[in-house]
């Protein structure tokens, strides 16, 4: 039994390898060429996540049963249409030079490693592991996997309605995907999907920021960001849930957002695409990705040139992703919208001071702050210059407001705050390691 | 000269921040025992009950059989943490009909009581509630009796 479970949790986690290949019809188009070669597969793993995660979701939609192939073979043709797209528009991308690499990008890599390396050892001791994996992520990825399509009848189960039936289903349609491959669920190897999205993190960050940045403070900023995320994904314990799988789709789409190839069509569509990831990992997703585009437009629209082309490229597959997932709760009569926790204006207000109180002690008890604290340390020491840093930072606010907004919603949020804080704001770390990225740099890859 | 400083500092700065961080992010790992795996995925893990809810209902599975219902709770029964038991036994349980013994904080008698199949984390309850199925360090699992 033992045997069987390790071949599971091995299966499982293999699962995750036919992710680029479903990107890859996309991303092996030459213009993609400027990625180094991992980052490119990252990408590429990226990309095919939303691509099968979508599919998933369009078959249970339709009525069709999943299987792997069944799964696959569309997702493939999806990428393949997406390519069409692109096609005689783009130039061949030329990827950066690559000379011996400076000690300052040596140093950058043993940091990247060791931090994923933390992450390993503290998931492998079961010292990192969410309660959500067991409260909702799994049983529904689970049930999913053995329903073959999205359960109806368990999603509408009242005894179930803590499961959240609205949550937005790439999470557990990516662990259902890997459970059918495995034949079962395996607990245990799902909490390793956050050293695992974390090192696909550490591999593909530092290649998207090199085409806007020189290669050492690529690196540097990128080794920054995955320790940030180590630390709060040990200290918030994030294990198995949707946290990390959400935390490398915005980071390397507002990465990409930020570079200069989002002034092409090309760009625009792969971050459009990771983006979607985010919107369709978890519910903050979602108002993450919209004040992102926002900003870009606003801020950056000699880039975002014409405005038309570069707003659907960016937002139509966040709205197709999430128009399926809804489409699919009003056809089954689940949901028709995000519920969050109880009627939207039905705000405690008498709890403001609670929780203004209540986010930084949270903070401050599961990690001392730093992983928050230090990026923003690291911004403000960068060169000033150039507004590009506006669009991470300015995100940051729509992000503390949202979450504010849903904890005025229940009667004592003591409790909810300890349990979800020290995670939920884990983006901050990212966009300020991103806007330090930006800030004072010239745009261009010397 | 400065041109040189600026970027020493775009480079310096971020790295430094890491080691910081790595820092942080070892110090939060658990003395390990070398070649020792942990017994469910929760071993270190807050709180406490989520990783003897874990052992026991991945036991539990072994002696209840498909499509029996079955409910969860712990000795002596808090609403609380039945709540969250009930939360683990539906996802360790596929193919079970398990019921709550307690739903949002509340206790839920009338449902638990429904159940053939009685999982108690924690001292075996008192009188037996039926037929001992399974005793492991966390808890034990019975069979009502008709």
């Amino acid at each position: 039994v033992a045997e069987e479970g390790v071949r599971a949790g091995h299966l499982f986690l293999a699962s995750f390898l036919l992710l680029p290949v479903a990107g890859a019809p996309l991303l092996s188009h030459p213009t993609y060429r400027r990625f180094p070669g991992a980052c490119r597969i990252v990408l590429s793993g990226a990309a095919g996540a939303v691509l099968v995660s979508a599919t998933m979701t369009g078959l249970a939609l339709a009525g069709l049963r999943w299987s792997l192939p069944g799964i696959l073979l569309p997702a493939l043709a999806l990428g393949w249409l997406l390519r069409r797209l692109l096609a005689g528009a783009e130039t061949p991308g030329d990827g950066p030079p690559s000379p011996p690499a400076p000690a300052a990008v040596r140093a950058a890599w043993v940091f990247s490693f060791l931090a994923v390396a933390a992450a390993f050892l503290g998931t492998s001791a079961g010292a990192a592991t969410s309660n959500d994996l067991v409260f909702f992520w799994g049983p529904k990825a689970a049930q999913f996997a053995q329903a073959r399509t999205l359960d109806a009848r368990f999603l509408g189960d009242p005894l179930l309605n803590y499961m959240h039936p609205y949550y937005p289903p790439l999470v557990t349609n990516l662990w259902a995907f890997g459970a059918m491959a495995a034949g079962r669920f395996p607990w245990g190897a799902v909490t390793a999907t956050f050293p695992l999205f974390l090192a696909a993190l550490a591999l593909g960050l530092p290649g998207v920021l090199r085409t806007a940045l020189p290669r050492s403070r690529a690196h540097a900023i990128s080794c920054l960001a995955v320790s940030a995320l180590a630390s709060i994904g040990l200290t918030g314990f994030v294990a198995g849930n949707a946290e990390m799988p959400l935390f490398l789709f915005e980071t390397l789409g507002m990465a990409l957002l930020l570079s200069p190839f989002s002034s092409e069509s090309a760009g625009r569509l792969l971050a459009g695409l990771l983006l979607a990831g985010a919107a369709s990992a978890k519910v903050e997703g979602l108002p993450v990705v919209l004040s992102a585009v926002f900003l870009f437009a606003i801020l950056e629209r000699r880039r975002a040139r014409p405005a038309g082309k570069a707003l659907a490229f960016l937002l139509a597959p966040t709205v197709v992703v999430l128009g399926l997932w809804f489409a699919y709760g009003a056809s089954r009569r689940l949901f028709f919208g995000y519920q969050g926790t109880g009627r939207l204006f039905d705000v405690h207000w008498n709890r403001a001071g609670q929780i203004l109180a209540g986010i930084p002690r949270t903070l401050l008890d599961a990690n001392y702050a730093l992983p928050y604290l230090v990026p923003f340390l690291v911004f403000l020491l960068m060169p000033r210059g150039g507004r590009r840093w506006m669009v991470p930072v300015g995100v940051l606010p729509v992000l503390v407001l949202f979450f504010v907004f849903v904890y005025l919603h229940v009667p004592d949020p003591t409790l909810f705050i300890q349990w979800s804080a020290a995670r939920v704001f884990a983006p901050a770390a990212i966009l300020f390691a991103l806007a330090a990225a930006v800030r004072g740099a010239t745009g261009e890859a010397p | 000269l400065r041109a040189e400083t600026k970027n020493l500092r775009t480079v310096a700065a971020p790295l430094a921040g890491a080691i910081l961080l790595l820092g942080l992010a070892f110090a939060a790992l658990p003395r390990l025992t070398p070649l020792r795996a942990p017994e469910t995925p929760f071993d270190h893990t807050p709180p406490e009950l989520m990783a003897q809810g874990f052992a026991l209902l991945s036991r539990a599975g072994e002696v209840i059989p498909n499509g029996a219902s079955v409910v969860a709770r712990g000795e002596p029964p808090d609403p609380t943490a039945d709540t969250y038991l009930h939360h683990v036994a539906v996802a360790l349980l596929p193919r079970r009909h398990v019921l709550p013994a307690a739903v949002w904080g509340v206790a839920a008698p009338e449902l638990a009581r429904e159940a053939e199949y009685l999982v108690v984390l924690g001292k075996p309850p008192f009188p037996p509630p039926g037929d001992l199925l399974l005793r492991t360090r966390a808890g034990t699992v019975w069979r009502r009796r008709a």
